[in-house]
């Protein structure tokens, strides 16, 4: 079985867990009007799994992805940032949004058999934080994102959230 | 001292031009821009609305290498923060449209010169444990390139007595160019001095002083302010200024005078995060008789700061020095020991009458919002040897943005002296 509740649709990919949000869209809004005008818009995700009680979070994933808009095919490109770099491009905003959880993978190992709750949270770069964006160099460290996670999303930002129900990792199906 | 002076703008200018590759090569391609519109071609860049705006001869030049180059997203960001900077505005953005090729796209610039034509602000606040409160407040209003400034002053801290009163001011922000400004401005004043001030003076302790306490005094100051070629501007106008006596019977002197002030401004930022500013100003002050002045002096009055800033980091150094010639009136006369020069010292210990002479300089290195300073100087009058102060302290200091608009300082300042140790506790805002 897939574990759902009505936001968070979670899947076994061999030792890892990974996500589906079908309510999810955060290429809408301000962001949307920005990545059609050309810039390039980074957004920050964190899938966070808790064992035992919702608030005991045992373990974490970090990714950033930068997406852009090409003015002349009218789709989308979505940079997956951090250790290595894996791209794609010439999609949709669904595909677009559906890649970025895709290749957003938290380790299954080490949470044994107990119950367990996970938490989707989808963050646009502050707008402070595009000013300086590395536009050229795709290195963030996990430090960093971690640290964007810790403090709460500011009024400009835009940012999501989502929670699955409770499961057991025997439960999830490939 | 000349030397030191030149010393650092060339090292300031050297230093600019090799933090700044981007001028030479803004239009390199990046191999991993992660826009995927960086594969297209620039076909032109121009404002939105089809504005038209007076840019340097380096940001024309920017935008032309620019054109024909493909697209780089941090070439394009640069050279808006560049725009924003010239044109002073509150944001400049850009757009991407389809270019009139295949595989070519426009880019338009959108300014946002979006800004209150009302605004409160207080220039000035500072305490000192030892000579008190400080404060200046600011009410400005912009109609259609006429600015219209009042103030309230308080001001124990600057000068060697305490002048409290208003001002207002009229500026003109172009006559027919840009390149010329012109002000008015108007000030009124109720002077009030330090008991060591009064007992020098009864005392005659400065032979070069041209007038003795004054009740109250008022400045009308027109001025002409000349952009000769940015950032270096020209100030040209005149001071007429009326002291009134202590005494009612006694007849007001005038100290009326020609100002000239040269100043040159300049800041950079660089892709690696690394901040500089230079200011450097040359005032000149020469009271005549040709302007029925009762007082007949010549005030010369060089300063220069520089400020280097790398992340959590920066390193900032002032130095200033000056000369009267003749006999200048008390609010003339140079001072050190205030919330800025020889931080920790009294002025008043110093000399509660200023000097004719002085030279100073500090040196602060700050570490996130941490502060540590050291300053020196001296100030004296002429035939009289000059004695080297030295002070020290420590304190944290925070403002807004990279030019630290708004910011404060709490700081603790000690007088280097053999003997005692005599801490001054020290508070403030936009020094």
């Amino acid at each position: 079985m897939s574990v759902s509740s009505e936001e968070l649709v979670l899947r076994r990919a061999g030792d890892r867990i990974r996500v589906n949000a079908p309510r999810l869209h955060f290429l809408t809004g301000k962001s949307l009007i920005r990545l059609h005008d050309g810039a390039i818009v980074p957004f920050d995700f964190q899938l966070s799994i808790a064992a035992g009680s919702k608030t005991n979070v045992v373990q974490r994933a970090f990714e950033r992805f930068t997406v852009s808009y090409d003015v002349w095919e009218e789709k989308f490109s979505v940079v997956r940032l951090r250790d290595f770099r894996k791209s794609a491009s010439n999609l949709t905003a669904n595909a677009a949004e559906t890649w970025c959880l895709e290749n957003l993978l938290a380790p299954a190992s080490a949470l044994g058999d107990r119950e367990l709750w996970a938490r989707l949270e989808v963050r646009s770069a502050e707008p402070k934080e595009r000013s300086s964006f590395p536009y050229s160099d795709p290195g963030i460290s996990i430090t960093t994102l971690i640290g964007i996670f810790s403090r709460p999303p500011r009024p400009a930002q835009d940012h999501w959230a989502f929670d699955s129900a409770a499961f057991h990792l025997a439960d999830l199906k490939p | 001292m000349k030397f030191v002076v030149l010393s650092i703008l060339a090292a300031a200018a050297l230093v600019a031009q090799s933090s700044e590759p981007a001028d030479v090569l803004p239009d390199q391609p990046q191999a991993t821009d992660l826009n995927i519109n960086s594969r297209y071609t620039v076909e032109s860049i121009s404002f939105v609305g089809q504005h038209q705006y007076r840019l340097s001869t380096a940001a024309r030049d920017e935008m032309h290498r620019l054109i024909g180059a493909k697209l780089s997203t941090e070439a394009l960001n640069r050279l808006a923060r560049r725009i924003r900077g010239e044109l002073r505005a509150t944001e400049v953005t850009f757009k991407l449209m389809r270019g009139g090729e295949a595989n070519h796209v426009k880019v338009l610039l959108d300014v946002d010169n979006r800004r209150s034509n009302f605004d409160l602000s207080i220039p000035t606040f500072s305490y000192n444990s030892r000579q008190g409160w400080t404060g200046v407040a600011e009410a400005a209003t912009t109609i259609s390139g006429n600015t219209f400034t009042a103030g309230v002053v308080s001001d124990g801290d600057t000068l060697a007595e305490r002048y409290t009163g208003f001002k207002l001011r009229y500026d003109r922000l172009s006559l027919g160019t840009d390149r010329i400004r012109l002000g008015f401005e108007f000030d009124s004043y109720h002077e009030l001095y330090d008991r060591a001030t009064l007992v020098a003076l009864d005392n005659g302790a400065s032979s070069s002083l041209g007038a003795g306490a004054y009740r109250s005094r008022t400045n009308f100051e027109p001025s002409a302010t000349f952009v000769l070629a940015k950032p270096l501007t020209l100030t040209l106008g005149l001071s007429f200024e009326e002291l009134a006596p202590q005494v009612s019977a006694a007849r007001s002197e005038s100290a009326n005078v020609v100002v000239n002030t040269l100043r040159y401004h300049q800041s950079w930022e660089d892709s690696d995060a690394n901040n500089q500013e230079l200011d450097a100003g040359y005032n000149l002050r020469a009271a005549t008789n040709l302007l029925s002045s009762d007082l007949a002096y010549t005030r010369h009055l060089l300063n220069v700061r520089y400020k280097f800033r790398h992340q959590q980091q920066s390193v900032e150094v002032t130095l200033m020095a000056g000369v009267i010639y003749g006999n200048a009136p008390l609010f003339e006369r140079f001072i050190l020991g205030d919330s800025t020069t020889l931080r920790g010292w009294n002025k008043y210990d110093l000399d509660p009458l200023g000097g004719n002479r002085v030279v100073h300089g500090s040196v602060t290195y700050g570490y996130h919002i941490m502060r540590v300073f050291y300053d020196a100087g001296s100030v004296w009058d002429q035939g009289k040897s000059p004695e080297a102060k030295h002070s020290t302290g420590i304190g944290i200091s925070s403002g807004l943005g990279i030019s630290q608009k708004g910011a404060f300082l709490l700081a603790v300042a000690f007088p280097i002296r053999q003997g005692r140790a005599d801490p001054v506790f020290i508070a403030g805002m936009n020094y």
